[in-house]
């Protein structure tokens, strides 16, 4: 009896043993790179077994397909299908969820909408985010909202300021105000193509632009160079200077924000998947689409659908895998991405400032990491998700894409904890499970003439019953561009049907 | 016979688990880090355990009087150990020398128990069977043991008097036992007398159980720190200077009980003594009862809810011997409910409302904190106020931390409720404020419970006046997306500080 009660106690002492690195579960959770490749490899599909007319159909269930279905919906238009290439639609809005919080998988936020912004905002009200004026201030992005790790101390804010010198503060001072100049000439707008205009701006990168204008403080031009990865997914050497100045000069918000939400905008997508449910077909693979006469025949897996619009809201490199018609797409670049959410057990031990929204460790490759559970309303939380965010912006996009496929998930495992190391030692006793995501195309990225280039201006000056969507005609891949290319393109169809 | 047999095994197996229990439960309230004291005290009981099962073999003759005699040791060591703990703790210095000492008595005398029990046995029943069943027993005996413990014993009769039970519980089966084995018992009316005398000794130590606590308690807190513990949430450490006993939650003041009656019925009687109508009353926060002390002095109150995060900080309030007296055992009365939850996801998920709301949370110290400080959370809180209601909410020192008092009152201001702030003197605290809100106007209380040692209806408006350098200051409202006040809570006690 006895060595039953002592087996039965050293069991219950095992927790008692030293702490060592905990085994980290996980794996790759891609799910559209072999769709894509089908797509690229010109493989061949079955024969369709049915086919529907339907007037208009929607190619693409990301943000910009989900907002021109809603426009035709709201305008009393109910006659289309969205086809949704993935199980889950939402595009770059997509988002998991496990047992401790659901995360997103890519676009996190949206910054809080300036009057002008009017599609935002009538969306913002239908979703309940935007009352009487005000916003519901759950959706705003808690306090504190970001912090640095710089010189082995975290500081509150992005902007760096440890050991700042007074040269770098001039800088600062001076780049904020070139800024008001930009956003007082009213060519930096969102959307984009309400504003601009032909520049010379487009003709240089925004790290030579600096260079021009003697900005010579490195604190700000890592903090340049770091919006351009975080934003464009690319270095500011790579990136237009238009666009660059774009990212400062276009907002003026209203608010404390950005507007988020733990599963970040897949909130959003979330919601207008619910109110468009009747229209949205999942795991639709648009394979391809020809005339027909006068009209246009869509397959997709075993159904082909003959309408006589068709939104292309799917980015816009694919259509010449897909439609026989596509006008020719060049210095159209994409960036690759990794994605990679983090199950914590516990948060790690913190001495500086307290854990932000968003954390961002200055010097890495890497963009930091969003926590998932920073909207909670809860005052304790231990358990939580980390979404650690990397475009792989040094290098090339094709060896990028090639080095995402080539490398296992050990290998980003470690080098994700190597980066998060630095500013958390104890980061392995917390980590147990990682989750990584690889996009190869994970958004438009606007390089020097990207403004000027002319299949851009064609695609998105729409004709004909092809009419293109998405984000990436503006350039840049956010929340607002996708969604006006969306509305634009529903509005477009709606008038030219009648 | 058989069955009445094992009843007594069922019996002893559950003293034996309870004096360690005891013993456990005791060494971690007393001494904290109730992990090492539980495997401690379970280790050396074990060990102990097997120490008796092999000196069984020396006893040879009169196995049923030695049994007996067993019973009845175990009876007055297990049965007193409670007692004699908390004696040793408060007068001695040796502690520990005794507690295991005690532990190390009891575990060989249960380890000779079952051993002599089933040699005595051994000729009633095949051995088979005899194992089979005995066993059986004793671990039925010990999971009964282990669910009254926490649920039953603790609460209601506290430590002395459980562990006085079993050791009654011993000593009558010890005299039952005379009764059963009587054909293999020789002189029976010698032990029959002890058994007696044991039980008269016990009987009298119930009665007295009172008394030995209050003993034990005058002189219990000699030390500095009479108790730490770290929980999931904070670390709950109580301190003794003489009379005063402090609580502190993570290192911030709780309470003093030299003066924790100012502050408690400063909270709660001028708000809720002006609700004469008020059924229904909320607490969030306030895990250490005393402010449901005040609330249960209104026989009109129908039903107390009590939201705290912390289950062991609610438990120790509930079961401290020492403890319950402060709060008058407060949290274990049948009007009180205990909800152990986060009071934001609380209040977000609850459908109820209150005619008085008392929001105790500790001061705004870090962002998680001061969520419960926002004009989100007010909102809500206002939705679970009845029409004529009130809410009072602690609001740090209106001196000390002048902004941050003033911020609170104006974030309170902010979701739409009427204002009353109102100060008082803690000599622990110093100057310290609450605030009055809700949706109808506010009248002074014109009668007050009897017997409060601080307040008098004359002295409510008062309370309401504040002196020129408490008099409000501009402050920003406190908001889920812009925590101020931590800053400005921060900001002002550097400022007492340096």
């Amino acid at each position: 009896m006895n060595s039953t009660r002592r087996q039965f106690l050293s069991a219950a002492l095992v927790g008692l043993s030293p702490k060592t690195d905990r085994t980290v579960t996980g794996g790759f959770v891609d799910d559209g790179h072999q769709l894509g490749h089908l797509l690229r490899d010109r493989a061949t599909f079955p024969r369709a077994r049915q086919t529907i007319k339907i007037p208009v159909v929607i190619v693409g269930g990301g943000i910009a397909g989900l907002s021109a279905a809603w426009r035709l919906d709201r305008r009393g238009f109910h006659d289309f299908v969205l086809l949704e290439m993935l199980q889950q639609g939402g595009g770059n809005a997509r988002s998991g969820q496990n047992e401790v919080s659901a995360y997103p998988w890519a676009a996190h936020y949206v910054p809080v909408p300036g009057k002008k912004a009017e599609l935002v905002r009538e969306l913002m009200e239908e979703l309940g985010v935007l009352r009487n004026g005000v916003w519901e201030e759950r959706y705003l992005c808690f306090s504190p909202q970001e912090r640095l790790y710089l010189h082995g101390r975290w500081q509150e804010g992005i902007e760096p300021v440890t050991a700042a010198t007074a040269r770098d503060r001039e800088d600062f001072t001076r780049f904020a105000a070139r800024m008001n100049e930009f956003r007082a000439t009213g060519q930096f707008t969102i959307p984009m193509e309400l504003g601009a205009k032909p520049s010379p701006l487009d003709q240089l990168s925004i790290a030579e632009w600096l260079k021009q204008e003697r900005f010579t403080s490195p604190y700000l031009r890592w903090y340049i160079n770091y919006a351009c990865r975080d934003d464009y997914g690319a270095l500011a050497n790579d990136t237009s200077a238009w666009a660059g100045i774009h990212y400062f000069a276009s907002r003026e918000p209203e608010e404390k924000g950005p507007l988020t939400w733990p599963e970040g905008n897949g909130w959003i997508a979330r919601r207008l998947l619910e109110k468009l449910a009747r229209y949205v077909r999942t795991g639709a693979m648009v394979h391809h689409i020809a005339t027909d006469g006068k009209k246009l025949r869509v397959s997709a897996g075993e159904t082909d659908y003959l309408a006589e619009r068709i939104i292309f809201a799917a980015p816009s490199f694919l259509a010449p895998y897909v439609c026989e018609s596509a006008p020719p797409i060049r210095n159209f670049v994409y960036s690759p991405w990794l994605t990679a959410n983090l199950t914590l057990d516990r948060a790690p031990r913190e001495r500086d400032v307290e854990t932000a929204w968003d954390n961002v460790i200055y010097d890495s490759p890497a963009l930091g990491y969003v926590v998932a559970t920073h909207q909670s309303l809860r005052t304790y939380i231990d358990r939580t998700v980390w979404t650690f965010y990397w475009s792989l912006a040094q290098g090339t996009p094709a060896g990028n894409r090639r080095l995402l496929l080539e490398k296992d998930w050990s290998y980003w495992k470690e080098a994700i904890l190597h980066d998060l190391e630095r500013a958390h030692p104890d980061i392995r006793q917390c980590i147990s499970h990682i989750d990584i995501l690889r996009l190869g195309h994970a958004m438009a990225r606007p390089v020097p003439g990207f403004l000027a280039s002319e299949d851009r201006r064609r695609l998105a000056e729409p004709s004909g019953n092809l009419v293109f969507a998405n984000s990436d005609l503006s350039g840049f891949s956010i929340f607002e561009e996708a969604q006006y290319r969306g509305v634009r393109a529903a509005e477009r169809v709606l008038r030219t049907l009648q | 016979m058989p069955i009445l047999l094992f009843v007594s095994v069922t019996l002893i197996a559950a003293c034996g688990l309870i004096y360690e229990l005891v013993a456990g439960t005791l060494a971690s309230y007393l001494l904290g880090d109730s992990v090492f004291q539980f495997s401690t005290v379970i280790g050396s009981y074990l060990f102990a355990m097997g120490v008796g099962s092999y000196l069984s073999r020396f006893v040879v003759r009169g196995l049923v009087a030695q049994f007996v005699s067993i019973e009845l040791m175990v009876g007055v060591v297990g049965g007193f150990s409670s007692a004699a703990l908390f004696l040793a703790f408060a007068y001695t210095q040796g502690f520990q020398l005794i507690l295991y000492a005690i532990v190390i008595a009891i575990g060989i005398l249960v380890g000779l128990e079952i051993p002599l029990l089933m040699r005595i046995l051994k000729n009633r029943l095949e051995f088979r069977e005899l194992v089979a069943h005995v066993l059986t027993f004793d671990y039925l005996g010990a999971l009964a043991a282990s669910l009254l413990f926490p649920i039953l014993l603790v609460p209601k009769l506290g430590m002395v008097r459980s562990a006085l039970l079993f050791g009654i519980i011993n000593a009558g089966v010890a005299l039952w036992s005379t009764y059963l084995f009587r054909d293999q018992l020789g002189a029976r009316t010698f032990l029959r007398a002890a058994c007696v005398a044991v039980l008269v000794a016990l009987g009298a130590g119930m009665a007295g159980a009172e008394r030995i606590t209050q003993v034990a308690d005058n002189n219990l807190y000699a030390d500095e720190v009479i108790f730490a513990r770290d929980t999931r949430y904070q670390r709950i450490v109580l301190t003794k200077w003489k009379d005063d006993v402090r609580l502190f939650l993570s290192s911030h003041l709780q309470f003093s009980s030299r003066d924790e009656y100012r502050y408690h019925e400063a909270l709660v009687h001028p708000g809720l003594a002006s609700l004469p109508g008020a059924r229904c009353v909320l607490v969030l926060g306030g895990g250490d009862g005393l402010a449901v002390r005040e609330i249960l002095k209104y026989p009109d109150v129908e039903s107390i809810t009590l939201v705290d995060l912390d289950p062991d900080m609610t438990r120790l309030f509930s079961t401290h011997p020492y403890l319950v007296t402060i709060n008058q055992h407060s949290l274990t009365n049948s009007r009180v409910h205990v909800i152990n939850a986060d009071a934001f996801v609380w209040l977000d998920h609850s459908n109820e409302s209150y005619d008085f709301i008392v929001v105790d949370f500790p001061d705004p110290t870090n962002y998680s904190l001061g969520k419960l400080y926002t004009t989100a959370f007010y909102r809500l809180m206002a939705k679970h106020l009845s029409a004529q209601g009130l809410a009072v909410v602690q609001s740090t020192s209106p001196l000390f931390a002048r902004q941050s008092y003033w911020c609170i009152v104006e974030t309170l201001k902010q979701a739409g409720l009427k204002t009353y702030p109102y100060h008082l003197y803690v000599p622990s605290f110093g100057e310290w404020g609450f605030a009055l809100a809700g949706l109808s106007q506010y009248e002074p209380p014109e009668h007050l419970p009897e017997h409060l040692r601080y307040l008098s209806v004359a002295l409510v408006p008062q309370m309401f006046q504040f002196a020129n350098d408490m008099l409000p200051v501009e402050a920003e409202p406190n908001r889920l997306n812009d925590q101020v006040l931590v800053r400005y809570y921060e900001h002002d006690w550097r400022e007492i500080t340096h």
